[in-house]
Order: structure tokens, then sequence, then C-alpha cells
């Protein structure tokens, strides 16, 4: 398998992979995952006056899933809910020169970043 | 490969020695004749042939006309299973093999199903270990051949390759040996084992690719799968590749397992001591019965694909290098009965001759901090993720 060079520095970058503390407020978190593609992504968003503040990532997966994951928790950060809402997963998969038959995998993390804001209007932090 | 990287990866293959190269080198430059010419140019190439025949003769065990040049263990196999299964005069000739072969019998396997052979794929245990009594309770009346390699490329597990051989003697079915990792790590004696047919390769111990060798009993007939030359008894036509064959010869006399096998164990089991201490891991396949040269280890709760680009600067194997294109799980691994995860969660590392303890410390600190890494990335991860529940 080959690996684009954004790939690689966003596999790297990892500053925004982990757990945003309970209780910290306008916390909203989603998870979504995929047995058979073997992925699994969380994503954890502080909201705050309609804008995201930080975003937290955790992802099991191949390469292209990490630097994904990684990729849109930077996305994320600083742009409004409703901006945000508009994610793009295939963007991201262009970007990172994703192979297509991994799109699959990284469909997961928009599904897990959705999940974030079906937490926010229900209050399931389960978020799935 | 750069000098950052370390390679440990020596099932896959291993790096020329010195001296093999300076042997083929040697050839290339001053015996180009044809060794099947009649004239004096020809004669000496032939002489460098049957010189690398003895040697890889006396580094097996056998006797140097026992011994048939191919393109690697690859043709060894196929030109084993094909050449019996293809003289079969029955309507439905049986074959006996393991689910956990390498990629070249399992496939010859299948291709020969296509045309009618009909193939019991007996069962591995959990240690990776082939029980003989599962061998004897598949083999039948009209089994043509059973066929089971020496050390899996995988899990480095030694089969119990004389008591599958009696038993086949008994029953009166040929009996071909795989024996591509085992070459250096192992004595082999095959004019005195219950051994008919064994695959030999020349590039896992220092030697060139591109050349191998099938071992042939005295008693064993075989049908030839190439055409167009009486190289090789008739059995394998085409011009011998005589610096090839040389680079073979030289290999196979520097290959002895009594001096490489312990150093390779050491390092193998130093790697072992460092991986070991990280939490969750498993080893792969009876340690008590492992050639020296191999180490596979399930990581739980770590992508395998992820691991490996982690590792960019450790040269090491999902699993077979046969299979590295392929996305699906080890059928080695899975076959011992490990879940689809948990066999992509896991690397074989694989010693050889260049391999520094140096090397190995290195390349456990690099695995571990990976390990960590990806671990804390996946911290909340469900059970799946570790190879459990799925």
């Amino acid at each position: 398998m080959e690996y684009g060079n954004a790939t690689a520095r966003y596999f790297e970058a990892l500053e925004r992979a982990g757990e945003l503390p309970n209780g910290l407020p306008g916390l909203v978190s989603g998870e979504a995952e995929d047995r058979t593609l073997h992925v699994w992504v969380r994503f954890q968003l502080q909201l705050q006056g309609g804008v995201i503040r930080l975003a937290r990532f955790q992802v099991f997966g191949c390469p292209h899933a990490v630097a994904a994951a990684s990729r849109v928790a930077e996305w994320l950060e600083g742009r409004s809910e409703s901006d945000a809402r508009a994610l793009d997963a295939r963007a991201v998969c262009s970007e990172l020169e994703v192979p297509v038959e991994k799109l699959g995998k990284l469909l997961r993390i928009e599904d897990a970043v959705a999940a974030c804001w079906r937490h926010l209007a229900t209050g399931n932090d389960k978020g799935r | 490969m750069s000098n950052q990287e370390i390679y440990l990866d020596y099932a896959a293959t291993s790096p020329v020695d010195p001296a093999v190269a300076a042997a083929m080198l040697d050839c290339l430059q001053h015996e180009f004749g044809n060794a099947s010419s009649q004239h004096a140019a020809g004669k000496r190439a032939r002489q460098r042939v049957e010189g690398a025949r003895a040697a890889v003769a006396a580094r097996v065990g056998a006797a140097p006309e026992r011994l048939l040049f191919t393109s690697g263990a690859t043709e060894a196999n196929n030109l084993a299973l094909q050449g019996v299964l293809r003289r079969q005069r029955k309507p439905r000739p049986h074959l006996v093999t393991s689910r956990i072969e390498h990629k070249s019998v399992l496939d010859t396997a299948r291709a020969l199903e296509t045309e009618g052979v009909e193939v019991t794929y007996v069962d591995a245990e959990a240690d990776g270990s082939i029980d003989p009594r599962r061998v004897a309770a598949a083999v039948r009346a009209d089994t043509a051949l059973v066929s089971i390699m020496h050390v899996n490329n995988e899990t480095g597990v030694i089969q119990d390759v004389s008591a599958i051989g009696a038993l086949c003697r008994e029953r009166g079915v040929p009996f071909h040996v795989d024996a591509a990792q085992s070459v250096g790590k192992l004595p082999l004696e095959l004019a005195s084992a219950p051994i008919d047919l064994c695959s030999l390769t020349a590039h896992k111990i220092c030697g060139p690719k591109g050349v191998g060798a099938l071992y042939i009993a005295p008693h064993v007939v075989l049908a030839a799968q190439l055409h167009g030359g009486e190289q090789e008894r008739g059995l394998r036509a085409g011009t011998l590749a005589t610096h090839q064959i040389v680079g073979m010869g030289k290999a196979y006399e520097l290959a002895d397992p009594l001096l490489e096998a312990p150093r390779l164990a050491a390092l193998r089991d130093r790697l072992w001591q460092e991986l070991g201490a990280i939490p969750g891991v498993r080893q792969n396949g009876a340690p008590a019965r492992r050639a020296a040269h191999v180490l596979n280890v399930s990581f739980p709760g770590v992508d395998g694909e992820s691991l490996r680009f982690a590792l960019r600067s450790v040269a090491v194997s999902a699993g077979s290098a046969c299979a590295a294109d392929s996305p699906e799980a080890s059928h080695v691994l899975t076959g011992m009965g490990l879940s689809d995860t948990l066999a992509g969660s896991s690397l074989r590392f694989s010693v050889g001759r260049f391999t520094t303890e140096a090397e190995v410390v290195r390349a456990a600190a690099t695995v571990v901090g990976a390990v960590s890494r990806l671990r804390s990335v996946a911290k909340s991860a469900p059970a799946w993720c570790s190879g459990s529940g799925f």
C-alpha cells in the first residue's frame, strides 16, 4: 500500500488525538464503526457560542483512517457549527490521496462527526 | 536500503552474502558457456553447475544427482505437486496438504482441483503445528501425494516431517516437503529421511533470488512441467542459469545451521525479551518447536497496517511476503484460530546472518513506541479492536 505525504504528515501529527475532560461545558461526542472494514472512530467536540473550540479524536484503523481523523479534527477546530456540518469525507480523501477502495472506512469519520450533531440534538452521548 | 532502516524480514528474503556475490560475479565474468554445450566453455560451465549441485546436496544430505535446479521454491513446489498428480491414471487422484502451507502449494493445489484432483486440507493446531494424526486420518487408498512444509514461513513452527513421512511410507504415499525456510536453520538429511520430494531455495539464506532446487528420491517419477530441452534429466527444460546456480551452491556451502542457528535464536529471544514487555502481546506458534529465525507477535488493540506504517524504519512483514498485496488476514494465523482482527494486528520478525543485537534492541524500542502511540489513539476502542468478541 502506498501512502501520500499528506497521509504521512497527519498520521504523525496526532496532537488532537485523545479525550476531552468529562464535564467540559458544551461537550458532545459521537462514534461510528464498521467491523468488517476494521475501523472505529470517536470524536469529541467542545462547542461554545456555535463555534467548535476544541476537537479530539480516537481511531482504530489503517493509516489513512488515522490521518483522516487527524485532518478532520484540525479542520473542525475554530469552525462554526453550520460550517462543520458540511464536512465532506470525500474531500478529505482527495486531499490525503486515499485510494477509492478505502472510502468506506473514511465515511465512518463523517458518521462519527454526524453522531456528535445527534448528541447535540438529543443529549444521547452515545451519539450513534 | 537506507542506513537508518533495520532489516528484520529474512524470512521474506535476505541480502546476498559478499562471498556469494563474488562467486557469481566470477562466473558471470569468466564462464559464460552453456552448461549443455559439448565444447570447452560448455564443459567449464557444467563443472561449475555440478560443483554447486554437490554443495547443495552436501548441505541437505542428498546425493547430487537427486537434485534438479529450478527458478526457486515456488517452481519446485509446482513441479512436485503437478509432477506427481498429473502422472496419475486415476480419474480423481487425492492430495493431502494443510491449510497453513505457503501460497505456492495452496494455489497449486487449488489449480489441480480444477483439473479433477481431490484435495484434503488438514487443519493446524492452535500452536501452529500439524498433528501427524490428522494427516494419517486424511490419507486414503487413492492418495497420490502428501505435501507439508518443514518450517512455517509465518510462524517458524517446525512440523514433525519425520512422523508424517513415516506414516506416508507405511501407506506407500509419496511425501513432499517445502523446506524453503529450514535450510541453514535446521540440519537436513534427505537421503535417510522419509521424504520423497523436497523444495529448496537460495534467497532465504543469503543466496540469489531466482534459483532453487527440487530433491527427488530415486523411486519418484514426475511429469515434466516445462518442455523444450533435455536439461535436468528432461524434467526442467531451459538453459541452466550458471551464475545463479553457482550462487546457490556458495550460499548452501556457507549456511551451516550448527554455526548460525544458535546466534539467530539468541537474537530472536532478545527481541521477544523486549517486545514481551508490551502489555497484552502474544507470540504466535509454539515457542518450543520453532526455527531460530522467526518471531510472530500479535499486538492486540493496534491495527496492523498502521503499525507497519509507523514502523517504516523497520522492515518487517504482516505475514508471508508472497501474500503481502492481499488485504486479507494471514491464512496461517486465522488457520491457527486467531480472529481476523488479531491476525491483522500481527507482525512477523525474522533475523538473519547480518542482523546485530543493537539492531534488534533499536527495532524493539521503535515497536514499543509505535504500539504505545497507536494504542493511546484508540484508548476507548471497543473489545473487537483487540481481536476479541469478533
